[in-house]
């Protein structure tokens, strides 16, 4: 068992803009920062045999998440020198256009923040059992599938 | 001994339940074994066994209060 509670990193429904903008804000005062790196992940609206994605309705193993979330924590805090990392990912109904995924490094010098913003992006979308349920504009569906490289 | 199993994605289409508990099942072999006999789409599906929240790839002896996930590809992002 992990010594302290895994941070939370999920919020119900989209991620919303003024929430990033006011995250950016929180780091003001930490004034050793050089670097942030945000990547944020937007909900796409393919069209699929000619039905359009509308919206994405993401469901999660919570606890095992919350669990390999923190392992993945510790791992990028060991591999690259951080100031701060800040995650947060939407659960139940995000709608194309809307924001999924929010994703913030920070540190001194840009290498470490760009660099571990997209291996922490990477390792989310590869070791945490998310789903994405495509809902289509005719209210069908299909199970969403993740380009692992 | 009792088992509570949760399926996620395509496979709880498929079982049509999100969680269950099964009773006296010995392993992890067994219970997929037991799952994909009722329900035979699931032998076409891909999908990942964790027991206690640890991804098994061999056969897993289930104790009491095991807790069994059937994991489908990961989607998030």
């Amino acid at each position: 068992m992990p010594d302290k509670k895994p941070k939370d990193i999920f919020i119900e429904g989209p991620v919303n803009p003024q929430f990033i903008s006011d995250s950016i804000a929180q780091h003001s005062t930490k004034t050793s920062i050089g670097a942030h790196s945000i990547f944020l992940g937007q909900v796409r609206n393919d069209v699929i045999n000619g039905n359009e994605v509308t919206a994405i309705d993401y469901t999660a193993y919570r606890e095992m998440c919350l669990e390999k979330m923190q392992a993945i924590r510790e791992e990028i805090f060991a591999k690259y020198p951080l100031t701060c990392m800040h995650i947060h990912h939407s659960l139940g109904k995000v709608k194309a256009g809307e924001i999924s995924l929010f994703v913030f490094t920070s540190s001194a010098h840009r290498k470490a923040a760009i660099d571990s913003c997209e291996e922490v992006v990477e390792r989310i979308k590869a070791e945490l059992p998310v789903w994405g349920k495509e809902i289509f504009d005719d209210s069908s569906y299909q199970w969403k599938k993740n380009n692992i490289n | 001994m009792k088992v509570s199993v949760l399926t996620f994605g395509e496979v709880a289409d498929i079982v049509n339940a999100s969680s269950f508990d099964l009773k006296d099942v010995e392993d992890t072999d067994t219970l997929k074994q037991l799952l994909e006999d009722k329900f035979p789409r699931l032998k076409e599906t891909r999908y990942a066994v964790a027991v206690d929240k640890k991804i098994v790839n061999q056969n897993v002896t289930l104790e009491d209060a095991s807790i069994v996930a059937l994991l489908p590809p990961f989607s998030g992002g």
